[in-house]
């Protein structure tokens, strides 16, 4: 039986980090994927998603170049190449990872795992089973989506790894589920050209983010990009015919060429025979871990999805380089709270930190500083004026808590803020720092001045006496 | 134009001088009605809410949240809007202002504050608490010159353990210098907010031990050294500090504890439940007690060293855990009271104890207390006198054991019981005859038959 330093159970963008830091720090790793490495973040989620939004963003530019006094010919889409060239950029990704596998000497093993005992794991693939031992394991099997019970089985009924594999796209579609995956191909499939509507059970998309930030996308949503949003509404008396999946949003009929269900993902477990590694999980299933990556088993770390702590790409990586290391040093560090979260939707939002409604859900005193992409040169120039970044700082020191922002590079503006709110930092550390001009960076500073009743680019806010 | 009427600190009983106003519930501005509670109040005793006799409107507000002033000072005036208000200065014995940000010298002026404080609310003849030596402050201002004081409070450092060079050892800037090169503070690494946050808090970033693995001190460590900094106790922890102390060190205490076998006692309780009639073990202690008291003067009886003084009246104190604390309500002339009664009023002051209803004066006059802990699974535990008084009965758990009945080892529901008692006027065999009175009266039922 072979033995190894560490097995991590799942190549996706938690454990091959994981696995690699594992090498670093000389252990002998092996990982096991009985899928695809790269897991759902390379192969069926944030990578292939983002190559078609790509796509649609651009159509949807080309179709507004106007304005820049370009006249661009017939405009059309050849679903068949963007489905190609999504497949190249997930193959050659997938190689880069496989080959950094191999330069640090990690065992890639195919096939499934399942517990046989605390340090002792099941290898089954296509060539049989093989057995192998594990001094320390991390299980990071990720998660997957969750299809209703009320839906009908059917083809046209779909998850999100099922639609990002279709051969042509609908010209009408249902998304059941307004969280930020399902907002994010509707904008996509919206701004190629197909009709779409959304139906939320809540009272409204994208709960997640302040009040001020959901109602400008929504707005480009509804208005730009013609989607209908149906929110507070249960979806009911769901059918699938020949061509079509219909069905009722309160009394509101509801039809598509397809159905797509991104209502929440549930963790991957099945096969691995936790009881024999004495692993407790929760309610729903979800792996219980401490703030060190630590499972109920000794020995066993578990990261990302699967712990259904928080389920995004970058949160999983930074655990499992985390959990590497715990495992492998003898110090122990906790896990990273600060995770910065982003949405691919049109207009692009991002947030980091406390929002602004769960900061009065805390009772904190806080400023708030905003400024309007309408009033930045750069965005003007972009001919994109839509959306603002928003810091929330606390009242008394300036410390900043939370930052968010809707508009054009929202998810590459939100890093700035992050870094910012992990170090510490203040109003007057984001205000003071030159930031170079013409860039939509520049929003932050002046935000910071704005939170500070000096905005330069901004009338001064009238003080009634 | 009508003038608007005062509110006065209310005097809770004949102890109380002086209050402070924890909590404004009305603002100026809110419309009030007779019976509404306008503020509370912390005396040394316990906190209490303070009804309005008036109706009109909350006008001004003359005690702020935190301000201490004697009992019948004006706090606020109330009456319809645009009535006058008289000009009146209120006498505030307490600042109730926090401490000025970035004043490096003022965490330790706050201590010696609080002694002058304490004396007030004391009576007169008691000693000030003690307070450690570390926090009084230096006699008189630190010497120190402007622009080391600058530097200090630019380096958010507290100048205060520096030792001076300058004349009569005044620190001069060289010497903040030198304690800043010595302290290796140039080396150190703080996040931007988290040194914001000691200068607002006026903690020395040197005394923030950095935890995090790259060894920056950030505001966990920041507000880790401010939770590490003393802080004033409240009123009612001073009084208990004060009283225990003075108790246990000018009373000489003698202990002794016997164990009474509850099991019969236990079974003839279960039995009244079964008729309806409810009562608690502690019911039984204190009838038991209250008639051991009787039949032992001397030990319901106080002395000051020259003096005995005999207490016609058993005032029984009960001492109940509150919020943070302790309080003993008297159940007065307890002598006089059947079992039923006792129970009654015991009952009812330990509920208002525990909702912080108790007025001063159901606190005071106490001639004997006992303290039951039988609910928090003890095997023992003895007791300090409360000051006035000369002996306490500490009740432990009762719990199931071995014990000797005839020439039989049985199971048995057995509890301790230690009388702590001020030995200058009761000897060890009084007190032995005493507690022994208590254990026999527990434990025999038959006469628990005739009190029902």
């Amino acid at each position: 039986m072979e033995h190894f330093d560490l097995v991590v159970i799942g190549a996706g963008p938690g454990g091959y980090p994981a696995a690699i830091r594992g090498a670093q720090l000389g252990a002998k790793v092996a990982i096991v994927e009985r899928e695809q490495i790269g897991g759902t973040c390379l192969n069926w989620g944030c990578i292939p998603t983002k190559t078609l939004i790509a796509a649609s963003g651009l159509f949807a530019e080309m179709k507004h170049a106007q304005r820049f006094g370009i006249r661009a010919g017939a405009l059309g889409v050849d679903f068949a190449s963007l489905m190609q060239h999504k497949k190249n950029v997930v193959s050659q990704l997938q190689n880069g990872v496989k080959q950094l596998l191999k330069a640090n000497n990690v065992t890639v093993l195919d096939g499934s795992a399942s517990f046989s005992g605390r340090n002792s794991l099941r290898i089954t693939g296509a060539g049989g089973t093989t057995e192998i031992s594990a001094a320390k394991t991390i299980v990071a099997t990720g998660s997957t989506s969750i299809m209703p019970g009320f839906l009908p089985k059917d083809d046209k009924v779909v998850d999100s790894r099922a639609f990002l594999s279709m051969e042509k796209l609908p010209t009408s579609m249902i998304v059941l589920g307004g969280g930020y995956i399902g907002c994010e191909l509707a904008c996509m499939a919206a701004q190629l050209g197909t009709n779409v509507t959304i139906v939320e059970l809540l009272e409204d998309i994208l709960l997640l983010v302040d009040e001020d930030i959901r109602r400008e996308i929504r707005k480009h949503m509804q208005e730009a990009l013609g989607i209908q949003i149906l929110t507070g509404k249960a979806f009911a008396n769901v059918t699938a015919d020949g061509n079509s999946v219909r069905g009722m949003a309160g009394d509101v009929t509801v039809q598509g060429e397809l159905l797509l269900a991104s209502v929440g993902r549930r963790p991957v477990t099945d096969g691995l025979a936790m009881e024999n590694a004495g692993l407790k999980t929760d309610g729903k299933g979800f792996l219980t871990v401490d703030d060190y990556g630590r499972t109920s088993a000794t020995t066993i770390y578990a990261i990302g999805d699967v712990t259904g702590r928080i389920q995004l790409a970058h949160s999983a990586t930074s655990q499992g380089v985390i959990a590497a290391e715990n495992a492998c040093t003898r110090k122990l560090r906790k896990f990273e709270n600060l995770v910065p979260a982003v949405i691919f939707t049109a207009p692009e939002a991002a947030y980091v930190g406390l929002s602004e409604q769960a900061a009065a859900a805390l009772g904190l005193g806080v400023k708030v500083g905003k400024f309007p992409f309408r009033a930045l040169g750069r965005a003007l120039a972009a001919g994109q004026a839509d959306g603002f970044v928003k810091l929330i700082a606390d009242a008394t020191s300036g410390r900043l808590l939370g930052a968010a922002v809707v508009g054009l590079h929202a998810t590459d503006l939100i890093s700035e803020a992050a870094v910012a709110i992990r170090n510490e930092m203040t109003l007057d550390d984001i205000g003071g720092t030159i930031h170079a001009h013409p860039t939509f960076g520049e929003l932050w500073m002046e935000a910071a001045h704005a939170a500070q009743g000096h905005a330069i680019h901004a009338a001064p806010v009238k003080r009634r006496a | 134009m009508a003038q608007a009427q005062q509110v006065l600190m209310p005097k809770f009983g004949q102890m109380v001088e002086e209050s402070t106003i924890i909590t404004w519930r009305k603002k100026e501005g809110d419309k009030i009605a007779t019976g509404d509670i306008l503020f509370e109040i912390e005396t040394d005793k316990a906190n209490m809410e303070v009804e309005s006799f008036l109706d009109g409107t909350l006008l001004k507000v003359l005690v702020k949240e935190g301000q201490t002033v004697a009992v019948q000072t004006p706090v606020a005036f109330v009456g319809s809007p645009g009535d006058s208000i008289p000009d009146v200065k209120v006498q505030v014995l307490t600042p109730g202002e926090k401490k000025q940000p970035a004043e490096s010298t003022a965490r330790a002026a706050t201590p010696a504050h609080s002694v002058a404080d304490t004396s007030l609310i004391l009576p007169a003849s008691a000693p000030a608490p003690q307070v450690p030596l570390a926090l009084v402050a230096p006699p008189g201002k630190l010497l120190i010159s402007p622009r080391a004081s600058k530097l200090a409070r630019e380096k958010v450092i507290d100048p205060v353990t520096i030792k001076g060079t300058g004349p009569r050892g005044r620190i001069v800037e060289r010497d903040v210098v030198g304690h800043l090169e010595k302290s290796g503070y140039n080396s150190l690494r703080i996040t931007p907010a988290a040194l914001k946050l000691a200068a607002k808090e006026g903690i020395d970033i040197l005394s923030a031990r950095p935890q995090s693995p790259g060894g920056r001190i950030e505001i966990a460590d920041v507000e880790r050294a401010m939770a590490e900094l003393p802080r004033q106790m409240s009123k009612m922890r001073q009084t208990i500090a004060q009283r225990l102390t003075q108790s246990f060190t000018t009373t000489p205490h003698i202990y002794v504890t016997v164990e009474a076998d509850m099991t019969d006692l236990m079974v003839f309780r279960a039995s009244l439940k079964e008729k309806g009639l409810s009562y608690t073990v502690t019911d039984f202690i204190m009838k038991a007690v209250v008639d051991s008291l009787v039949e032992f003067p001397d030990v319901n009886s106080s002395t000051d060293g020259r003096a005995v003084r005999w207490h016609s009246n058993v005032n029984l104190g009960l001492a109940v855990s509150v919020d943070k604390g302790l309080v003993v309500p008297v159940v007065r002339s307890a002598q006089n009271l059947s079992l039923a009664e006792l129970h009654d009023r015991a009952a009812e002051l330990a509920a208002r104890a525990r909702d912080g209803k108790l007025m001063p004066d159901e606190m005071t006059g106490g001639t004997f207390t006992i303290s039951n802990m039988g609910m928090m699974n003890v095997e023992n535990f003895s007791a300090i006198i409360n000051p006035g008084e000369s002996a306490i009965l500490a009740v432990a758990s009762a719990a199931r054991k071995p014990a000797v009945k005839g020439d039989q080892v049985v199971v048995r529901s057995m509890m301790k019981m230690t009388v702590s008692a001020d030995h200058r006027i009761v000897d060890g065999a009084l007190a032995a005859q005493f507690v022994n009175s208590i254990k026999t009266k527990l434990e025999d039922v038959e006469s628990w038959n005739t009190l029902i």
